[in-house]
């Protein structure tokens, strides 16, 4: 994962549990979202390419996407170590925060392959 | 129902690939227009001030519960104060600063230049779709949609039986300039990722910040009720000092 990962910048601890009450260092979480953000989009990109080469159209496609997006959130989940409220403050940040930001970009890239002689070799 | 039209190579070399190069480069071309046209605007001392301050309130308002109640309160009171708090505001005063953020000739130029540089680019790359690429097929979108689709995407194409998958030059260009954003915010670094709509809300909620802001946060601080958030502080000290001399 760290070689697909497109940002180099490492996660920052963000949240420390001091006498039972989170404190969260706003600038740090706010590089962590950056940091999500980024790997979605990337993600994002590179699926609509394997989606496109393979040939996935219509449903398939988009279930190709769901996937992309799980396995995305699963990446993060594991370079944060599975400890997420060092990280960030609620589970719902790091699975589902850009689930759909990333669709239009998923569906451009998608279409490019689906040219007609751009791939002649996999079309055989 | 559903023929499969070949799609001329042509079509692929002539329109689809340059079109979106040439939003790629128009994208990065504004990126960096923007950066040059930025001018340097002399804050005005008065503005600054009152931001640092509306900066501390919050300040005080996130930490409050891990001070003690008494000088949490002795802080309140230094901003609230009526007669000279910092954020007390007379009503006259509050007015003012909003007409002359308006009037102020250099804001207003600086909004319509970002406005500007946002507009035109789009606006001439479609003319330049709409006049040279309009009327044949120009790709096929992976998946399909229903009927109501069709006069959205399939606006130059007057056949009526083709599948809705095959898409007009116009929906591509569209297709880019949504599908580019993500890519923009990748290669550009964080600032402009194409954020348009971001830029709109942000010119309707910038006149207002400053003259609203200083009574907005001045009526948050009186809510804040203060809970007293680490009352075990001495015996945890305690304890760590004990660990550590022992």
């Amino acid at each position: 994962m760290a070689g697909l990962d497109d940002s180099g910048a490492s996660e920052k601890k963000s949240g420390e549990a001091i006498n039972d009450l989170p404190t969260f260092n706003a600038e740090n979480m706010q590089n962590n979202m950056k940091i999500i953000y980024y790997s979605r989009t990337f993600m994002s990109i590179i699926g609509g390419v394997i989606a496109g080469i393979l040939g996935f159209t219509g449903l398939t496609g988009f279930i190709l996407y769901f996937l992309v997006m799980a396995i995305t959130s699963v990446g993060l989940t594991a370079k944060a170590g599975f400890s997420i409220h060092s990280y960030f403050d609620c589970w719902n940040r790091i699975m589902l925060d850009g689930f759909l930001g990333g669709l239009m970009s998923f569906v451009l890239f998608w279409t490019y392959p689906l040219f007609p002689d751009l791939f002649c070799l996999f079309k055989k | 129902m559903a023929e499969d039209l070949v799609l001329d190579t042509a079509i692929r070399d002539w329109v689809l690939i340059p079109l979106s190069v040439v939003m790629v480069l128009i994208g990065v071309l504004r990126y960096f227009v923007s950066k040059l046209m930025r001018s340097s605007q002399s804050p005005d001392a008065k503005i600054v001030k009152e931001g640092q301050i509306i900066i501390r309130a919050r300040n005080l308002r996130a930490g409050a519960n891990f001070i003690p109640p008494k000088s949490f309160r002795a802080r309140r009171v230094y901003f609230s104060n009526e007669e000279n708090g910092l954020l007390y505001v007379p009503k006259g005063q509050a007015q003012n600063a909003q007409a002359q953020m308006f009037s102020d000739p250099n804001m207003a130029m600086d909004m319509m230049k970002k406005n500007l540089s946002m507009i035109i680019p789009q606006t001439l790359t479609f003319a330049w779709v709409n006049f040279f690429f309009s009327g044949f097929v120009a790709a096929k979108i992976p998946f399909p949609l229903t009927q109501r689709f069709r006069s959205m995407l399939q606006n130059g194409i007057d056949l009526s039986t083709v599948d809705v998958s095959y898409v007009s030059s116009r929906s591509w260009y569209f297709l880019n300039l949504f599908g580019l954003r993500g890519l923009f915010s990748l290669i550009l670094g964080e600032e402009n990722a194409m954020d348009d709509t971001q830029r709109m809300m942000q010119m309707s909620g910038f006149g207002f910040d400053p003259t609203k802001g200083l009574s907005a946060e001045k009526d948050g601080l009186d809510i804040v009720q203060h809970e007293w958030a680490l009352p075990k502080f001495e015996q945890r000290a305690e304890a760590v000092l004990r660990k550590l001399v022992s």
